[in-house]
Formats: C-alpha cells, structure tokens, sequence
C-alpha cells in the first residue's frame, strides 16, 4: 500500500477558460477553472442544463482543446499537443461511458468491448474482453448486436468496454440518463464496483444527486465557474 | 487490422456500401464496355491495314488506267495487279441485287490475302489467289439475297459466272465494314463480255504494285507529272489514317454518351458516401474517445475503400465484358469480318474511370469523417460541416478530367458541360414551374395528394436533379425510339404515292426505246430520260481546285470528287430557278452545294468530262426538291457541251408490288442496265440503324441502371425524415393507406413531368433531325408523348417506392421510440 504522500496528480487543471465564436459572438462556456484531481478519486461534477459540465469533460479528456490555461493528465499537457498525440493518450489512459451508449451498431457485444483494446494494440483483448463481460453479467449475450440488448445491457457493455483498455482515468457523461431506474441502480452498483477494484480514478457528470453521493467529492458548475459542493464527503444520504 | 477487416466485412452489407459497390461496377463496367468493343474494331482494322491496300501502293483512277503505267512498273521489276470496281445488277434465276463488284487480274492481291468460305457465313480462311475466269465470289449476304449457293450459277451483264467460294474478306475493298451493297469478286478476264462497264459508267481503276522501295519511289516520281485530277497515289499509311479518325471519333462520341452513367455512377455514389458518413459520424467520434488517432481511422476507411474499388473493379470488368460481347453479337451482321478478341491492358481505362470516380466524389466526403471532432459524442453541434456544393464541384471537376481523357481533348467535354448546364437550366426551371403550380393547386393534408406533392415542392433541389437526371435518361430513350420506328417511316410517308421507287441507270441510248416499251407494256409510270455523264470540276475562275483546297483544306462537296452531269431544256420537276436564267448558255449549279462551295453567279468552272476541258460561266441557281425522288442533278451543263461526250442514261420508274415481279422479269433481258431498288435501300438502311441503336441501347440500359441508383441513393438519404414523417402521420389519425398513396403521388408526379419534359425534348431534337438531315415537313410523334410520360410514371414510381418502402413500415411508435 502506497502512502499517502506518493498519490499522483491524475488531472490538473490551471485557470482553465474555454471560449466559443458564435453568430452573435463570443461566448465564454468555462471561466478561469482551477482542478486538481488525485489518483483513486471519483469526482461528481453537477449543476444546471448549460452550465458547461459536459464542455469540461470533453476538455478534461481531451476531446477538445480548450482556448485558455492548462489542463494536464498525469503530467502530460493536453494544450500543446495535436489531435493525433490527443488520441494517442486517450487510448493509454482514459476510458469513456456515454448517456447514450454509442455502441458500434455493426459489431457485437464481445467485438464492441475488445475494440479499446484492439486499438491499443492489446493481443490479449479477447480474453479480457470476456472477462469484463463476464463481470457485468453479458457472457450469455456476446454475439448480440446492440440493436438486440436492452438500455440496461447497452449500457453494460459499454461499462465493459471503458475498463478493456485498463484506464487511468475513466469519464462518465450522465452513464444512468437513459435508463430506469433500476437498470440505473445496476449500472451504478458495476461502474463503482469495476472502478474500485481497477483503481481506476472516475470523473462523472451527472444530473443525479444520488449518484453524485457516492462519489468522494462532488463538484457544482454554475455559470461557467466551478465550487466544491458542500455536501462533500457525505455519502449516500438516501440509503 | 484484424480490427479494420472485421469492420468493413460488417459494412459490406449495409445499403450505402451495397449502393456505392453497385455504382461502381455500373460505371467501371459501361467504359470498359465501351473501351473493349472500339478496341476490337480497331484491332480488326489494324489487322486488315497489314494488307490493307492489298499491295504496296496503288494508283487510283477514274478512267482506265493508260497500259504505258503498267509497262513502266513492270521495267522496275515491280509486281502488277489491276482492279476495276463498279456497282452493277447480278441476276440470278428471277433476282436480282445490286452488287458492288470488283473484277481482278491474276495475282491479285500482291499483298494480304483473301479470306474465303465453303460454307455460308462462315469465318474464312486465307487465299492468295483470285477467282479463275468464269467463276466469281460472292459474300454470303449477297447469296442469302439472291438464294444461290456454291456450284449454282449467276449473271454479271451479259456473262454467266459460277459461285465458287463465299467471300469474307476482299484485302483491297475499301472498308468491310458497315457496308451497304453486299460484294463479288470476279476475274478481270470475264470483265469485257459483260458488257456492264460503257461510257460515263461509274468505275474505280487500281493499279496495284508491289516490289522494292527504291522502284517503288522511281515510279513516283515517273507517274506524279501524269497524274490527272480523279487519279491518286495512296499509301496504306493515308488509308489507315483516315479508318483510325473514324474508329478514334466514334470511341469518343461513344465514351461521351457512356460519361451520363458514369457521372450518374459517381453522384450516386456521393450520396451513398454521404449517407454512409452521416451514419458513421457518431461512430468514428466514439472510436477517436477510445484514442483512435486520425492517422489509424485514415488508414481503416482507405482501406476500406481500396478493398471496395478491387471489388468493384473485378466485378465492374466482367461486366463490362459481357457487355461488350453483346454490342459485338449485336453488329456481327454489319461487320462483314469476325472481330478480333479484345486485348486485356484496355481495361485500364474502366479501371482509372473507377479509381477517379472513387476519389472525386468519395474521398472529399471521407475526410469529414476523419475530421470529425471527438466532442460531437457528447455535443452534436461540435460536427464538422462542409458544403455540399463543393464536394459536388470536386466530383464534376473529376467527371470533366476523365472527359478530357476519353476524347483526348478538351473541346468536345467544354461543349458537353456547357450544354449539359444549359439543358439543367431549361429543365430546373420547368421543373419549379411544375413543382410550385403542383403545390399551389393543393394546399393541407387530408389526402395524399396534397402531401405527395407538398413533399415534392419542400425537397426542391434533390428533386429538381431527379428531374433533369430522369429527363436525360428518358429524352434519350424516345429519340432512340424515335429515330428507330418513324423517322424513314413518315419520311416515306411524306413521299407522293406514285413517287419513283426504282432508279435506272447505265442505261445506253438504244436501250432507251425497247426499256420504254417496257414500261409502257406494264402500264409503270416513269420521269423522263436524262443523259448521265461524268465530269470532275478542276477550276474556280481559273484558279485550280488543288491549290485552292490544300490536302489538310476540306473541300467542299462539289470539288470532292467526280460527280454527274446532265443537261436539259427546261427545268426539271421538283427543280426552281432561284436566281439567273436557266435558258442562258451556262452552267445551273444546286444552290446548298454552290453556297457550300463559295460559288456565285457569273463565277467561271472548268469541268474535266472525259479528258475535255469546258471552262463556262454559273449563269442560274436552282433550289432542288430532293425527295421528289426523280434523278436530280448538282450541276446541269448546256447541251451543246454534253453532246460530244459519250453518256449514258437515267430515268426512275413507280413499280407498284403488283407490277415488280413482270417488270423484273422483262428487265432481265437488259443486263447491263442497273436497277437501284429504293424499298430495298430503304430497309437496308432501316436494318443497320435497328442493329445499331440496338448497340446504343445497351448504354442507355447502363445510363439507365446508374439514374435508378441515384434515386434509391436519394431516397435512402432523406429516409429518416421520410420515417418521422410517416410516422407523424400515423400518430395525428392517418391511416397507413394514405401514407402510400402520397408516396406514391409523389415519385409519379416526378416521373409524369420528367417523361412529359423528355417528350417536348425528343421531339424537338427529332424535329431537328426531319427538317435538317432528312430535309423533310416536320411532324408530330404523339407516340412519344405516350411513351414518355408513361415510362417515366413508371420507372420512377417503381424504384421511389422500393426505396421508401420501409416508410410504410414505419410504427407511430417510431417518434416515441426516436430510434
């Protein structure tokens, strides 16, 4: 066991501003963001429709490269790099759950999952491509196409397809939007459940203040600024 | 890469790459089609140019050539041959035909050889040697007419001949193929006792040579100060020339017409690409979250797309293969000798079309995916736009290079695209007229109607295109048609009922009285006889026409070769001074071939007549009924000037039917005199443009396919809003009936004003093709305005539905659902 002292930095954020140009000008979506997510974290970030959280995690992973100050991930500035070199670090430490599943329609279950780690270069993808299926409870539906799985199972195996590639980092854009709620319980129940024993660090944007309570800190967007919420640490006050 | 093939084995299925495949193979199959068959015409043609002149060089000559020529190259150690080719009857049992007949020495042909059959249209084989005295050769076409077969006998004039072998192939004739009158070969011994050749008969004298270079070139130089206008030297070099213009100008007009299914080809494939890339966007920014870099995903979709373009590639060439065998099937009958097999290097030109197509209108399309911001997955509106405009200009700027590259130039495509715009201009602002008073005239959507044709209006540009694209395809199928079934029919029709329908010629005048007699007997009308010399115009004003009209100068009709002449009293029927005084004592020249000429009046011609020169003065133009169908005459000259001139006669007859048979029967005892049968040209020439819009029509078939392509390809790209609409439908109370009979309306409204559009178009064009090449009243085709609306009612209904089918099948619960 690592001390306390030896945590990494897993993401760093400094003075982060994003500005669009829009027909009727300009418009700053992020103002002046300063963040610092440690290794191990799981990070809620909530707030308004429009507030700008979904920009922030796009910008976090990397999707997009925002206008003002520095965001690194393990060190590693995302400003100065290309979308080439973006892509490439995505694929080392970052994993993706979406609210809408984006399953690949032309592949199965099983060949969904392996994907992360095909890209990655991975000859063992098949392998654990089945054992994740295995975990969220899918190795009976690995030849189903995601037009022939429910929300819930869509869900699974994009949650198993965002662990195939071991990240570091994992981003989850509203993961239960889309769903009941009790496939939303069972996704919440894995993604924590995968996530603690990977080690994985979680950064999550949710409208769920149920799922925000079990993260180890929340964060509220409001206008384009970002505050540490005050119910941090208090985990789970409905069960 | 396990990866990438995986992936595009999946897509393999899915209806954009089913569509893009599809048109590929449309597009790569019709050049290399087109490419294949032009190719083993000039492969036949190479191969008969070897011996093309059937000797090494050859004099050509109006008149017969002087014996002193034919000593001189023998004192050269030259080898000799003569030939004398002329049209004349050959009559067998109770037939006749009109024949194109050459009588040869022995030795003939010093070069190539012949090829010759026992057995009817059979393929040939090689002989060196010329028919012996008393026998003749005959193709099989002029043997199936006269119903004669080897061992039997026929009549050339007034020498019995005996049918020894089926002629293929005659190395020295000038084409083999395409021709009108079928051919005979005969020994030039037997050429006196037919009697057929008597002053002013139309006749081509060869001497042919053969030998060393240097004596070949001494009697050049010998014969060049000898040589009179109407004789020539000719090297096989300027005939093959001239055959590689034809073959070079009709694979051009022919990659031309096959460029509308390619271009189709290459829009049907941007659309297919666009659907394929608005699916695959969300994809491909799913794939760049889970850190594929821009390079890899090139890397994939181009390897998709290369492995796509093998497929169609492969598929494309049998296709066009096929094809090609079937254009050639289709004209065996014209081609007199069996064509060569293709040569496989030619495919390149399918294969590059493919390639061009791919990029210009593929790739451009491809890399908004590429492009394709990782942020979209999470906000939509981060998605790369790109103008559809200009990916469309990079595919026409493609289509306009692979033009440049079929016809080797960039004249003949600038005309096309600027004709081409002009024609969618015309077209678009029809089509909006029709589609706005369409939408004008209902209004609400309570019955299918007003929404099929509301629908029409709100996708107006997609559908404006449909519109030109299906008017194109359908005007060319109706002048297809048109040309194929009217135009000699009403052509014919427009003639007098009693017009002349048989020709005689090489009559001599003391034939004159008994053939009258003739017809007197049988009760035919005839026109009256007019004296038929021949005459070559050899200066304008003093000036010679050879330095007038240098050799790379085109000459004008009436100075391009020998031509007849007559002289008469009075103006003949169909004929009317337009200027000057026909009595005066000068020339009457046409008044189309003078104006051609630059020729006015008081202007001063010397014709050459049989060695004489006339020099006199143009003192009338005449305007000239050509389809009077009486002998009509480019220049009359004064009596005074034919008088001394050994001539011969023609008149033309009205043979009913009932008459023909008796009246061929008497004409048998004059065989020297040629009957031009005008039923039988006629059909002949209806025959050869049966075959060969036969052949075009196969090109239409694949212009066709592409059009159908490019409607599914769009219809398939405006489903989804098609579905939500359908489905809207049925959410608000409407029953599912409803919505098929507004698809319905809508894709046969398209159809109704494409085919009525393509009639006004084919008519016009027909109307242009009447009254300009036929010289003839214009009429009315109301076949046509039948024919088109109806096809294109048709067709279009047919694929539209096909293609939205699955809007029928829509659930309301499709909306709820948003799938």
């Amino acid at each position: 066991m690592e001390s306390q002292t030896a945590i990494e930095v897993a993401i760093e954020v400094k003075n982060l501003t994003h500005t669009v140009s829009s027909k009727t000008g300009d418009l700053t979506i992020l103002k002046g963001i300063d963040l610092e997510i440690k290794e191990g974290e799981s990070v809620a970030i909530v707030g308004a429709s429009g507030s700008g959280k979904s920009t922030l995690l796009g910008l976090l992973a990397g999707l997009d490269i925002n206008t003002e100050g520095d965001i690194a991930l393990y060190g590693h500035s995302l400003t100065t790099l290309n979308e080439e070199k973006r892509a490439l670090l995505r694929g080392q430490y970052v994993g993706f759950i979406f609210q809408s599943f984006h399953l690949l329609p032309s592949l199965d279950a099983l060949e969904n999952v392996m994907l992360p780690a095909e890209l990655k270069g991975d000859k063992m993808a098949r392998q654990k491509a089945l054992q994740l299926l295995e975990k969220v409870g899918l190795s009976h539906r690995l030849t189903h196409y995601p037009r022939q799985l429910s929300g819930g199972e869509q869900q699974r195996v994009a949650i198993a397809r965002a662990f195939a590639s071991e990240p570091k980092i994992l981003f989850a854009d509203e993961p239960t939007g889309n769903l009941d709620e009790e496939n939303g319980q069972v996704i919440i129940k894995l993604l924590f459940e995968l996530n603690q024993s990977e080690g994985t660090t979680l950064v999550m944007v949710t409208h769920d203040n149920h799922l925000a309570a079990q993260c180890d800190r929340q964060l509220v967007m409001s206008s384009g600024r970002l505050q540490e919420s005050t119910q941090n640490n208090c985990k789970d006050p409905l069960r | 890469m396990s990866f990438a093939w995986r992936f595009m084995r999946k897509e393999m299925r899915s209806s954009d790459v089913v569509t893009l495949l599809v048109a590929l193979v449309i597009s790569i199959g019709t050049v290399t089609a087109i490419s294949l068959f032009i190719d083993r015409l000039r492969l036949s043609f190479e191969q008969e140019s070897a011996s093309l002149l059937a000797a090494d060089r050859v004099v050509r000559s109006d008149q017969v050539i002087p014996p002193s020529w034919l000593q001189q190259a023998e004192s050269l150690k030259l080898s000799v041959a003569e030939r004398a080719s002329f049209s004349t009857m050959i009559f067998a049992k109770n037939k006749l035909q009109l024949s194109q007949v050459s009588a040869v020495t022995n030795g003939y042909p010093l070069k190539g050889h012949f090829l010759v059959d026992s057995t009817l249209f059979g393929q040939g084989v090689k002989s060196n040697e010329s028919p012996k005295p008393g026998f003749i050769w005959i193709s099989s076409r002029l043997a199936s007419l006269l119903g004669v077969t080897i061992g039997q006998t026929v009549e050339v004039g007034d020498k019995t001949l005996t049918v020894s072998k089926y002629l293929v192939l005659d190395p020295g004739a000038s084409s083999s193929a395409f021709s009108i009158s079928p051919r005979a070969i005969m020994n030039k011994a037997d050429l006196a006792a037919t009697n057929v050749i008597i002053p002013g008969s139309r006749v081509r004298y060869s001497l042919l040579v053969a030998g060393e270079a240097n004596a070949l070139s001494a009697l050049q130089t010998w014969l060049a100060p000898k040589l009179t206008e109407g004789q020539r030297w000719i090297t096989p070099k300027q005939r093959g020339e001239r055959i590689g213009e034809t073959i070079n100008r009709a694979e051009s007009f022919l990659l031309l017409a096959g460029t509308l299914a390619v271009v189709l080809s290459g829009v049907a494939m941007a659309l297919a690409s666009s659907r394929y890339v608005k699916r695959h966007l969300m994809q491909v920014a799913v794939l760049k979250t889970l850190g594929a870099t821009p390079k890899a995903l090139s890397r994939l979709f181009l390897l998709q797309l290369l492995f796509l373009f093998v497929i169609g590639a492969l598929l494309g060439l049998a296709f066009g293969w096929i094809v090609q065998n079937m254009i050639a099937a289709l004209l065996s009958s014209l081609v007199t000798t069996a064509l060569p097999e293709p040569e496989f290097w030619k495919m390149w030109l399918g294969v590059a079309t493919g390639l061009i197509s791919l990029v210009t209108f593929c790739l451009p399309l491809m890399r908004r995916l590429i492009r394709i911001s990782p942020l979209s997955v999470l906000q939509p509106s981060a998605r790369v736009e790109q103008r559809s405009v200009i990916l469309y200009l990079i595919g026409f700027a493609g289509m306009y290079g692979l033009m440049c590259l079929y016809t080797q130039g960039v004249m003949l495509p600038t005309v096309m695209m600027v004709a081409m715009a002009g024609i969618g201009l015309v077209v678009s602002l029809l089509g909006w007229v029709m589609f706005r008073f369409g939408r004008s005239v209902t209004s609400g959507a309570t019955s299918g109607w007003q929404i099929g044709l509301a629908a029409l209006y709100r996708r107006l540009v997609p559908n404006l295109f449909q519109l030109l694209v299906f008017t194109l395809i359908i005007m060319l199928g109706l002048v297809l048609v048109g040309i194929k079934t009217s135009l000699i029919a009403d052509w014919q029709k427009q003639l007098p009922a009693d017009a002349p329908n048989h020709y005689l010629f090489n009559v001599q005048a003391n034939q004159i009285a008994p053939i009258s007699q003739v017809a007197r007997t049988l009760k035919i009308t005839s026109s009256s006889w007019y004296p038929m010399v021949r005459g070559r115009i050899t200066e304008v004003n003093g000036e010679q026409v050879s330095k007038l009209y240098p050799d790379d100068k085109p000459e004008p009709e009436l100075f391009e070769r020998a031509m007849n002449l007559t002289w008469a009293d009075q103006v003949g029927e169909g004929n009317k001074v337009v200027a000057g005084d026909f009595s005066a004592n000068g020339l009457s020249v046409e008044e189309k071939v003078a104006k051609e000429a630059g020729l006015k009046l008081g202007d001063k011609l010397t014709i050459n007549i049989g060695g004489v020169f006339h020099t006199l003065p143009i003192t009338s133009l005449r305007f000239v009924d050509w389809s009077s169908m009486r002998p009509n005459f480019y220049v009359i000259v004064p009596k005074s000037v034919l008088n001394d001139s050994p001539a011969n006669y023609v008149s033309s007859y009205f043979v009913k039917p009932s008459q023909a048979q008796a009246f061929y029967q008497a004409m048998s005892q004059f065989p020297t005199v040629s009957i031009l049968n005008v039923g039988d040209i006629l059909r002949q020439i209806q025959s050869i443009i049966a075959q060969l819009s036969q052949a075009v029509q196969l090109v239409l078939v694949c212009i066709l396919a592409a059009g159908g392509l490019v409607l599914l390809a769009s219809v398939r790209s405006t489903l989804e809003e098609r579905m939500e609409e359908g489905a809207l439908l049925r959410v608000l109370g409407a029953r599912g009936a409803l919505v098929r009979q507004a698809l319905i309306i809508e894709f046969a409204c398209l159809g109704l004003f494409a085919g009525c559009i393509a009639a006004m178009g084919a008519e016009a064009s027909l109307y242009g093709v009447q009254v300009y090449v036929f010289n003839a009243e214009p009429s009315w085709h109301p076949m046509l305005w039948l024919l088109g609306p109806s096809a294109g009612v048709l067709l279009i209904t047919t694929v539209g539905v096909f293609a939205s089918r699955t809007v029928l099948k829509v659930p309301p619960m499709h909306l709820l659902r948003g799938i």
